[in-house]
């Protein structure tokens, strides 16, 4: 039952988080900005609206948003949010949220191609050259944090009850991989609509309505879950003993507290994220690579860390 | 001369019947195949020509894996480079065929010679060209002498399996067979030089020192990364795959490399796990590559070319190849639920194990090794999508595209069945892993039966002290589930039907296949991004009417053949110098051709003398 | 008595290394042939072997009459010089025999256990009759000392037949003398064509046919 709330949980809070980092850029920005909720609101506009299908396209152009809405939930499923150990998470580990990640995109960047559109061509092709480098990245990180859990299970980044130097060099890999993925500055700017400077935008240029919507919400999705894991390891706190032990909670009070706490770190790493976007700029996409190059070898320091056992 | 009986020349234990079962797995579906893809290619005579030289390919690719004898294996191994060599250049009114045929009948005897070396060191020692006598004789065998045999052994087998840097048969040969070939040559060929590699390094000679095991790990990484950055490159669909045939022989090395490595420092449980990994690669490896091969193929057939550049929105005209190449272009990009993800995951897994478990540096190798494979999946999914994108893709970007049509029956059955296979290797992985726990423990002759692969219907978790809980059918399903509810609700929210329009091309509605990014151009950011490896060059051209005016642009971009350029060049040109210097002592006379014979022999007699 | 043949064996053999002409050339070939034949007669009369009866009449039929009448006949028939052409000059081919005279001796001491001088000069002395053919071939430019010089070799391999192992098998023999019978014809038929081909049989310009 928990395991539903979760998912329920991801698809209604997800679009907030985009809301807020949005919000607080503004306002840094001195700027009054749009309202936190209003990806919701875009959301509900794009369900609907009537959706242009592109003459060229075929069917996966229709079938992609199913299999990335798709993707993104079962990651949400996977990972141990109230629950520590639900059926479904018997899945998978660790190591297969990279490649349900990639599946996702696989079939974004195919969509993009599908129209024939030259934009969706451009933004597939970048796409695909900053995830590749992207993936070794991520796979230290998961390989740090696994490193110290001894195995790659899924719970591992919630086994953690204590900061080491590793978990929070790995924090920092996962962090310059959430920025790339979730295509932030320095990586890819979501606010531009300027086609030359586009990636993930240039992809999905040619969706709109409800199938638009099903993306946006699966990019959310996919923001939100790369924050909870960074916010597990770099601020862990275990689940409290009423939900591992099955055992009725005392204290409504204390239940409020922890998933108030719990999400909060969420915000937290939201807000980090905003403040890095507002202060560095966007770099060349040749310069991204250096970015994630960067990542990679934070990842493989926070690996040497854990082996190392600090 | 009692011990040339034939029946003792076979042994069928599971390793042996393991290949077997890889070699007709993808030979019988790339037989039936052929049917249909000769038709009309070639002239009835030549069409059974193709038929006498496949069967002998298969069949003495059966027996390379099935004997115990390595006089025998010898044999059947230079028989089926030989077939493999007449199936290359079978096209023979391409001149390339034949080109690619020379190249790659040079580098695999380049390969044999390296085999004969070692065998024929081995043989000195055991005096016997049984496996089993090899075996006991190298357990007694000097270090010094068992370094070389594997060095020769891994030379020759890498020539044949394709390790860079002696892979550079592999893009020419490949690509000119007919697919059927190409898709056997590809699936399975190679595989038995890993078949070699197994039996000869792990099963008969046994790993002596661990810098065996991290110096394969090593080839195999730069295996691996070379292979798919040059897969990206290139827009010719069939050298493609055969590139990227050579980053997947690097992932099942590094498979097998582990297993070497755990071996020697005492690790058998996870020496068992890296060799499930390898060889659960290696069979996946030979039914996603056979269907993508035999998908090249159709496309070939179809529109006569293989040329990306050319092709396009093949998807409309020939929707169930495409979904066949779809389902291949998934599984090689390890995507869930497919085969590639399970096996993929289980080297990544083993290199995971092997960084918590082992001791000292080797930790942080396996570590960078677990990065690098990770980079080659990033890369091997770019390329597919690359290679189905463009060639199935948007709109058609030649006549020969756009007047393309669904391939014959019994083509499209070999690619359901290789599909099929995909799916059925990546759902049913717990039943697979067990089968090839037999086959692991008696090549590595450990007993498994202590070893806890706890197993049970769908879960599977490798080590038993901490779980590891994966399963493919749960992950399939939840995929599927998941997908539904997203189109249930796509479909309750909006009866509106979609409006079909052009695509969006800033209001110039011109937009036409010369609009669209081509093969090259997506893959432009990679080999800029490689560029200290590929060194990319261009050359531009303006053709002008006047200073104002450029009426035309020509542009032009190539990589350097980085290996091609800086070893086998030079190599070739310091061997025709040395032919040249030789040429001096052909004068065509006779009078000194005798004379030679005549200082040879008294040379021999001064030498007998002295010695 | 062996000493004596044998010795006569050698002589003909440098008649023929010092031969500037071509019926120098067949006749020492000749004379060598006949010693062989005597030689062969004598063993065969000594060890009451008729097989060797055979083999001896065969050697006088073919090689002592049939092939140097052969020989004579063709170069009859091609009409040209009669001149060897010697790359080596006769003084100095004696000297290189002599050298490998010298040298065989040596090696025939040296692959022999037991020192026993008739044996060990029948040896040595085959051994460089094989050599001197080839020196034949080598050092003359005619076509015809080619097929004189294989022909040398060939008495030198029969007598190193007999010397080591008491003769081949007798049908080996035979076989061994039909085929050499049979290669002299075929080989003057291509010197005949060669003649006529290029209106001379020096080989040694037979290497401006090479690529």
């Amino acid at each position: 039952m928990l395991i539903i709330l979760q998912l329920i949980l991801f698809i209604v809070a997800a679009p907030f988080l985009s809301g807020l980092i949005s919000k607080v850029k503004n306002n840094i920005r001195m700027r009054k900005g749009q309202s936190v909720l209003q990806p919701y609101y875009n959301l509900a506009k794009l369900f609907l609206k009537r959706e242009v299908v592109s003459e060229t396209a075929s069917w996966i152009f229709k079938a992609t948003p199913f299999v990335v809405l798709a993707a993104m939930l079962v990651a949400a499923v996977l990972i141990p949010v109230f629950i520590l150990r639900s059926p479904l998470n018997h899945a998978g580990d660790f190591l297969a949220l990279i490649f349900i990640f990639s599946l996702g995109r696989f079939f974004l960047v195919l969509s993009a191609l599908d129209t024939g559109s030259s934009f969706g061509g451009m933004g597939g092709s970048r796409e695909m050259f900053i995830s590749s480098l992207l993936e070794p990245a991520l796979c230290m990180a998961v390989f740090a944090v696994s490193l110290q859990f001894g195995s790659t299970d899924i719970l591992a980044f919630s086994g953690m009850h204590a900061i080491s130097v590793s978990s929070v060099v790995a924090a920092l890999t996962l962090f310059l991989v959430a920025i790339a993925e979730t295509s932030r500055i320095p990586v890819d700017n979501q606010e531009t609509h300027l086609e030359l400077t586009m990636i993930h935008e240039a992809m999905v240029l040619e969706y709109s309505g409800r199938s638009l919507a099903l993306i946006e919400l699966s990019s959310h999705i996919k923001q939100m879950i790369l924050f909870f894991l960074i916010a597990q390891i770099i601020f862990p706190i275990g689940l409290p003993a009423c939900l591992v032990g099955g055992s009725f909670c005392t204290s409504f009070m204390q239940i409020f507290l922890w998933v108030l706490w719990y999400l909060l770190r969420i915000i937290i790493i939201a807000i980090a994220v905003a403040l890095v976007e507002i202060s560095v700029a966007k770099m060349r996409l040749f310069r991204a690579a250096d970015f994630l190059g960067l990542a990679f070898v934070l990842g493989v320091i926070a690996s040497v860390c854990a082996i190392l056992g600090v | 001369m009692s011990d040339f009986l034939p029946k003792q020349f076979f042994q069928f234990d599971p390793l042996s019947l393991f290949f077997l079962f890889v070699i007709f797995i993808v030979s019988l579906p790339s037989a039936i195949y052929s049917f249909s893809y000769l038709k009309g290619e070639y002239s009835p005579a030549k069409i059974r020509l193709s038929w006498f030289l496949l069967t002998i390919f298969v069949f003495s690719m059966a027996l390379v894996v099935s004997v115990n004898n390595a006089l025998v294996f010898l044999v059947f191994w230079e028989i089926m480079s030989l077939a493999s060599y007449f199936l290359v250049v079978f096209d023979t009114d391409h001149e390339k065929s034949i080109q690619a045929g020379m190249i790659y009948i040079v580098m695999t005897h380049i390969g044999t010679a390296f085999l004969i070396a070692a065998l024929m060191l081995m043989y000195k020692h055991a005096n016997s060209f049984d496996f089993s006598a090899i075996k006991s004789a190298c357990q007694v065998m000097p270090g010094k002498t068992k370094n070389i045999i594997f060095l020769l052994l891994l030379a020759g087998f890498g020539t044949k399996a394709g390790i860079v840097p002696l892979h550079i048969w592999l893009p020419y040969a490949h690509p000119q067979a007919p697919s059927h070939i190409s898709s056997i040559m590809s699936g399975v060929m190679i595989k038995t030089a890993l078949y070699g590699i197994i039996r000869f390094v792990i099963y008969i000679l046994g790993v002596q020192a661990y810098w065996w095991g991290i110096l394969l790990l090593i080839l195999a990484g730069i295996t691996c990364l070379v292979g798919i950055i040059y897969a990206l490159m290139v827009r010719d669909i069939k050298r493609l795959l055969a590139y990227s045939s050579v980053e997947n022989i690097g992932i099942i090395l590094l498979g097998i490399g582990m297993a070497m490595l755990f071996q020697s420092i005492n690790m058998p449980y996870l020496a068992v796990f890296s060799l499930i990994a390898g060889l659960y690669h290696l069979v996946n490896h030979a039914i996603f590559k056979g269907l993508l091969f035999l998908g090249a193929g159709s496309v070939y057939k179809a529109c006569g070319t293989r040329d990306m550049e050319k092709l396009g929105g093949l998807i409309k005209n020939m929707p169930q190849t495409a979904v066949c190449f779809l389902i291949g272009a998934m599984a090689i990009s390890a995507l869930p639920p497919f085969n590639g993800f399970v096996s993929e995951w289980l080297i990544l897994q083993a290199f995971f194990l092997g960084a918590v478990n082992a001791t000292g540096g080797i930790k942080v190798f396996l570590v960078i090794c677990a990065a690098v494979l990770a980079l080659t999946s990033g890369l091997a999914a770019a390329c597919f999508v690359k290679a189905f994108g463009i060639t199935f893709l948007a709109l058609p970007r030649s006549r020969y595209a756009e007047e393309a049509r669904e391939v014959p029956l019994m083509m499209r059955m070999s690619m359901f069945f290789l599909s099929l296979l995909v799916i059925v290797f990546g759902l049913a992985c717990v039943k697979i892993i067990k089968i090839l726990v037999q086959v692991a423990g008696s090549v590595m002759s450990v007993d498994i039966s202590s070893m806890h692969f706890s197993l049970n219907n769908f879960v599977l978790s490798p080590q038993s002290g901490k779980n590891i809980y994966f399963s493919t059918p749960l992950l399939g399903l939840m995929l599927l589930v998941l997908g539904l509810a997203g189109f249930v609700v796509y479909r309750l929210f909006g009866k509106n039907k979609a409006v079909i329009y052009k695509t969006w091309d800033c209001g110039y509605y011109k937009i036409g296949p010369r609009n669209e990014y081509t093969a090259t151009a997506f893959s432009k950011p990679f080999r800029i991004a490689f560029g200290f490896f590929l060194l990319p060059y261009r050359k531009t051209q303006k053709i002008r009417e006047s200073f104002y005016h450029v009426k035309s642009f020509v542009y032009e971009t190539h990589t350097t053949p980085v290996f091609k350029l800086y070893i086998y060049e030079p190599l070739l040109e310091l061997v025709f110098k040395v032919a040249k210097s030789v040429r001096r002592m052909q004068l065509g006379s006779i009078h000194l051709y005798l004379g030679y014979i005549f200082i040879t022999i008294v040379l021999l007699i001064v030498f007998i003398q002295k010695f | 008595m062996y000493g004596i043949i044998l010795f006569t064996v050698l002589v003909s053999t440098y008649l023929m290394v010092i031969a500037k002409r071509m019926p120098a050339l067949i006749r020492g070939f000749r004379y060598q042939s006949f010693c062989l034949f005597v030689f062969t007669w004598v063993i065969a009369s000594g060890h009451r072997q008729p097989d060797l009866f055979v083999v001896a009449g065969l050697l006088f039929v073919l090689k002592v009459s049939l092939i140097p009448y052969l020989l004579y006949q063709i170069i009859k028939k091609i009409r040209v010089s009669e001149d060897l052409g010697l790359f080596i000059n006769p003084q100095l081919s004696l000297v290189w025999a002599l050298v490998f005279t010298y040298l065989s001796w040596v090696f025939s001491v040296s692959l022999l256990i037991s020192h026993e001088t008739v044996l060990t000069s029948m040896l040595a002395i085959a051994f460089f009759i094989v050599l001197a053919g080839l020196f034949l071939m080598i050092t003359r430019m005619s076509a015809l000392a080619q097929i004189i010089g294989l022909l040398v070799m060939e008495n030198g391999l029969f007598l190193l037949a007999s010397t080591v192992s008491g003769g081949m098998p007798f049908f080996v023999e035979i076989a061994i003398f039909f085929d050499v019978f049979v290669s002299v014809v075929i080989m003057g038929l291509f010197v005949h064509r060669i003649n006529k081909l290029f209106t001379h049989i020096d080989v040694n310009k037979l290497s401006r046919l090479k690529g």
